[in-house]
């Protein structure tokens, strides 16, 4: 099937499968890499992108679902010299360990920010517990998500 | 809040209303009817036994896990599956049931029409993603508790016994979760019977007045 | 390569025959030093002074040949070398280099010694220096172990120095003016009058001089980087989504894949049906490859599909099926003919228990999957005369043996090009999925072939962590822990994993009793055991490996006696260490986490020590018992690591670490039925989740004489300081990992 939509506010074109997944358009056809693979049933959350400004699994998002759609990928939300307010409170935490799993936390945090730009730790608790980061960075995910709240609303 | 407000199974569904009435298609060559008893054609003792299957169903993993309560958290597993347990990664659906106030079903229970997807997997059907609403209760609850509640039309949506089974027909015209139940994809068990039956069931219990199985009524409960 | 495999068994030779003392060959060997391996492709007007620096007119490159799995290996590496150079952050790039033996692992071997880490005696300092030997005579090359510090840091250190000794009599040279007159900053040398000359403009000059050797290093408090906090080098691409990971590499021309192989590992490929797989749109051809297939397709995700529709005709297990028979074989081990060594025998448990009352109790610690969150994943090409390999491993020279004898290539032809890793915790010590995309690529020479395990696959092929089973009988009186005796048997993780990587390891398996030995208490009567079950499922080092099991057994039976004893859980613990650097950690983890403070009701505190990789940890867990389960509050943890690099880093570390021990203590376990692991995905075996994570305290301590590892170290004392909390809040004593089988957590 063919689809025609926007991804970090670029228009493009595929012509895949239609139950091919948004993660492996984004990856594999796109060569958007930082939208991560690793688990495939949305367990982890690695390849947490924002569809029509939600967060959602890229995994679970088939290409049937995408004409139309606006997508933001990490690439999109901040770059290492302009970086998001979530990815600049990510830096200053030095949050990441591996790394792997960032990506889909930023992307996470971004959109639930969006929702409530004030959040408490329980709340952060609901929104964020999708999303597994194996080498445990959860102290500083916390804090980050707290640091980019604040800077966000100033 | 940003949700998109009608998916497009919506409108596919609107086609479909006119057919409510006879019953709706649900894929190629399978439909489901509605076709009624005749009043006093079906004894209480057999709309009894109408329910202890309806019971069967609405108590299934698959119907229950998400007929929860006020503490709007869904629940895995149960039945031959393992022992029930709250919806992994501290899911709470929120007061808006479908996690506005959290995390969105929607991040990863997409609308899929196909209804199927990997073992393991956040379940899809053709609706968005959601719990029931909190007066329709069934995880947990006895027999008696979920017939009152059946038949109560502040706890049904304001629905007879036909009423029911023409919810159910619609829900899965949308392929929503109604029929999702049945066919689940993933390797899940599916809900006992089959959709016909269970809406057969709701008519047959109807039609033999709604007796419930403490020896009451589920009208009488009702009053 | 021959030459090589004949050393690697003399030296394992001698491993064995260095505990009796003395080794009297080789000594040649061990003193010259190992060629560089940076001047076989060096730039005319480079100069590469050692191993890990080289600097031409464009740009400096620090060589980082510890592999960075998550730990800030590379960034800790860099740090060392820049210190001494001069260097700041920001005034160089890093490489992993090529694999070399110039780069073996100076602390690898010393894990492997039966002398505590705390022995410092002659004979301990003996073997060590007799096993250090032996690795670099085989140069092993290894990131693991929590050795990265331990191996680099004098070795970089001096690495640095030696470089900007030599940059400074180049530019001594080109001024006139006297070496000692020179000083250097920021990446170039500052002559007397103030003018700067920078290190790239003075390459082409050092690169014709020897490099100045024997240069003293500098005193710490002269540290400019080491012990301050920094910005790790990695973390704003880590943060913004730019760094790339092996899974995201792309070589032109290069075509997908994926492997299915048996789920009973080793049970090899009877038969099986492509048909459909064929007709999945963008599958390419299915390959067979050593128990198992290859789908090769115009993406992942197409790969996947592929491998999906294949049906299989898997043989059976070549180890027992059920989980029941696993663990039926350790209860079965405990006998004097599996006893594998006795590692404590102080004064005399059987004299101190006979007639005695006797506290006795089993512990359990299931298989466990490391599951770092990048699935397994390599590309590889072959061609005629090279090899080449994009991938993420931690035994990069044993890997081009094993890779060049799949395609035929001598192991200086296998090109490896190390990857940043979405995590490890000791799967990418495995060798199979890059053996297996290099057995497809010798299929298709000449194109690149990307392998991705679906996360299905990993989990199957995990290799996990070994099961063990520990008995401990006790003794106590008069309010003090009397006699302890501790046996602990498990399958040898040492001989399952060494014999995949090619490596004989005679002699007894010091990972079965790791972390249940090696703590430095003083009871007045300890027997500590091993007995050796015989191979079951394939098993791995698993972060911190034997730690976790006997560390578990070790430190609840001490909490247990303790508790039969009418003593408090700290001041037992603390009156018995003999150990001033581990006392030290005890006492810091009472202070922070106010020990003796009353607690209100259903709520609970649990102490636990264990020392692992020569690093001693203290951790404090609190809980609360609520109606719905047990809630962690808090975790205080000091620890000993004798010089913390980069204190950012550290925190988080052992912060990861505690959660790793924690999550995986609670819920986390592969079993077997039918010879699969049961558990296929993150559902069934997920760790710790955000909103179960405590609040972390961390107290790095520097008394200790020696630099060690983070990496590894928090993360056995975690699940007993758990269970202990857990036994002080409800009374209930929980001696099997995951602890949810016995207690719900919220």
């Amino acid at each position: 099937m063919q689809a025609t939509f926007t991804v970090n506010g670029t228009e493009r074109q595929i012509d895949v499968p239609e139950d091919m997944p948004l993660l492996w358009v984004l990856r594999d056809e796109l060569k958007l890499t930082g939208t991560k693979y690793g688990c495939g049933i949305a367990q982890c959350g690695a390849c947490t992108v924002h569809l029509d400004g939600l967060a959602v699994r890229a995994c679970q998002v088939a290409a049937r679902e995408l004409d139309g759609a606006e997508i933001t990928t990490i690439e999109g939300l901040g770059t290492p010299a302009a970086p998001h307010p979530v990815q600049a409170a990510w830096i200053e935490h030095e949050v990441a360990q591996c790394g792997y799993c960032q990506s889909g936390q930023i992307m996470q945090a971004a959109s639930f920010l969006d929702l409530n730009p004030a959040p408490t730790d329980e709340e952060i608790d609901a929104a964020m517990s999708g999303n597994l980061c194996r080498c445990g960075t959860y102290s500083r995910i916390r804090a980050a998500v707290h640091t980019a709240a604040t800077k966000m609303g100033s | 809040m940003r949700y998109r407000a009608v998916n497009r199974s919506l409108t596919k569904a609107a086609a479909l209303a006119g057919m409510l009435a006879a019953g709706a298609v649900l894929a190629k060559g399978a439909e489901v009817l509605i076709e009624p008893p005749a009043a006093g054609s079906v004894s209480v003792e057999e709309g009894r036994a109408a329910f202890d299957r309806m019971y069967d169903v609405v108590t299934h993993p698959r119907c229950a896990n998400c007929h929860v309560g006020a503490e709007n958290v869904p629940m895995w597993y149960g039945g031959a599956e393992g022992p029930a347990q709250p919806h992994g990664m501290n899911i709470n659906a929120g007061e808006s049931r479908i996690g506005a106030e959290t995390l969105p079903c929607a991040t990863c229970h997409r609308v899929n029409e196909t209804l199927d997807n990997d073992p393991h997997a956040p379940p899809q059907a053709g609706l968005e993603w959601r719990l029931a609403p909190v007066e329709f209760e069934w995880f947990g609850k006895s027999p008696a508790e979920i017939c009152a509640q059946l038949s109560d039309p502040d706890r049904n949506g304001g629905r007879d016994a036909l009423g029911l089974a023409e919810h159910l027909v619609e829900d899965a015209g949308h392929r929503g979760f109604v029929l999702w139940g049945w066919q689940p994809g993933g390797g899940r068990e599916p809900a006992p019977y089959s959709l016909q039956q269970h809406v057969n069931d709701v008519l047959a219990w109807g039609a033999a007045g709604q007796p419930c199985p403490d020896g009451t009524t589920g009208q009488d409960a009702s009053q | 390569m021959e030459r090589l495999r004949r050393y690697s068994r003399r030296a394992f030779l001698v491993s064995s025959a260095a505990v009796a003392g003395g080794v009297a060959f080789g000594v040649y060997a061990v003193n010259s030093p190992p060629d560089n391996p940076l001047l076989a492709d060096r730039g005319e007007g480079e100069a590469v002074f050692n191993p890990w620096v080289r600097i031409d007119g464009s740009g400096i490159t620090l060589i980082t040949p510890h592999i960075d799995l998550g730990q800030g290996a590379i960034h800790a590496q860099a740090v060392l070398i820049a210190e001494e150079m001069d260097l700041e952050i920001g005034q160089f790039a890093t490489s992993f280099g090529q694999p070399s033996k110039a780069y073996w692992n100076t602390a690898m071997g010393a894990e492997g010694v039966p002398f505590m880490a705390t022995d410092q005696s002659f004979a301990a300092e003996s073997a060590r220096a007799v096993l250090g030997g032996l690795t670099k005579l085989i140069g092993l090359q290894g990131t693991g172990g929590s050795t990265t510090m331990p191996d680099s840091f004098d070795k970089l250190r001096k690495a640095g120095a030696t470089a900007r000794e030599t940059l400074k009599l180049a530019a001594a040279e080109r001024t006139g003016i006297p070496r000692e007159e020179l000083k250097t900053q920021a990446g170039a040398v500052l002559l007397p009058d103030g003018s700067r000359i920078a290190y790239t403009d003075l390459a082409a000059d050092a690169a014709m001089l020897d490099p100045v050797q024997d240069v003293p290093l500098r005193d710490p408090s002269a540290w400019r980087l080491i012990g301050k906090p920094m910005k790790r080098i990695d973390i704003v691409a880590k943060s913004t989504g730019t760094l790339a990971y092996g899974i995201d590499l792309e070589k032109p021309g290069m075509v997908h894949a994926t492997v299915r192989t048996n789920p009973r590992q080793g049970g090899g490929l009877q038969g099986f049906d492509d048909s459909e797989a064929r007709a999945v749109p963008g599958v390419r051809d299915v390959l067979e490859i050593t128990g198992g297939i290859a789908v090769l397709a115009d993406n992942t995700w197409a790969a996947f599909k592929g491998a999906g529709a294949v049906k299989y005709d898997w043989g059976p297990a070549p180890y027992p099926a059920e989980q029941a028979n696993h663990w039926q074989a350790l209860e079965a081990s405990f006998t004097d003919d599996l006893l594998d060594s006795t590692w404590r025998d102080d004064g005399d448990v059987e004299a101190a228990m006979e007639g005695a009352e006797v506290v006795t109790a089993e512990y359990r610690s299931p298989y466990v999957a490391h599951a770092p969150l990048e699935p397994l994943n390599a590309i590889v090409l072959v061609e005629d005369d090279l090899v080449e390999i994009w991938a993420g491993h931690q035994l990069p020279r044993q890997l081009q043996i094993l890779v060049g004898a799949i395609t035929g290539h001598d192991p200086e032809q296998v090109i490896f090009h190390n990857q940043f890793t979405g995590g490890s915790f000791g799967h990418r010590l495995e060798f199979e999925f890059i053996k297996q995309t290099a057995e497809i690529a010798n299929q298709v020479r000449g194109t690149p072939v990307k392998m991705t395990y679906t996360r299905e696959e990993d989990f199957a092929h995990d290799f996990p962590r070994h099961i063990a089973i520990g008995r401990g009988r006790g003794f106590v009186a008069d309010g003090k822990v009397q006699a302890m005796d501790l046996s602990v048997a498990a399958p040898s993780v040492l001989a399952s994993q060494m014999q995949r990587a090619g490596i004989p390891v005679p002699g007894p398996d010091i990972q079965i009793a790791a972390g249940a030995w090696n703590n430095p208490y003083h009871l007045p009567n300890y027997r500590m055991r091993s007995y050796r079950a015989a191979e079951l499922a394939p098993v791995s080092s698993w972060r911190s490996v034997g730690s976790v099991g006997a560390g578990f057994a070790f430190d609840s039976f001490l909490d247990e006696l303790i508790h039969a004893a009418g003593a408090d859980p700290m001041e037992e613990r603390i009156r018995l260490m003999e150990h001033d650097v581990s006392r030290k950690v005890l006492e810091a983890v009472a202070e922070m986490s106010d020990w003796g403070s009353p607690l209100p009701p259903g709520k609970g505190r649990g102490v636990a020590f264990v020392e692992s990789f020569a690093a001693p940890v203290a951790e404090v867990v609190e809980v609360s018992a609520t109606e719905r389960g047990i809630r962690i509050d808090k975790v205080w943890v000091a620890c000993d690591v004798g010089t913390i690099v980069d204190p950012v880093n550290f925190e988080n570390l052992v912060q990861g670490g505690v959660v790793f021990g924690l999550g995986h203590a609670i819920n986390a376990q592969i079993t077997y039925a039918d010879g699969m692991a049961e558990q296929t995905n993150y559902h069934a075996h997920e760790g710790m989740r955000l909103y179960q994570c405590p609040e972390i305290f961390v107290r790095g301590l520097e008394n200790g004489e020696q630099v060690r590892g983070i990496g590894e170290p928090p993360v056995p004392p975690a699940a007993p300081a758990l269970a202990n909390a857990i036994f002080a809040a409800t009374g209930q004593r929980i001696r099997e990992m995951p602890f949810d089988k016995h207690i719900d957590f919220i």
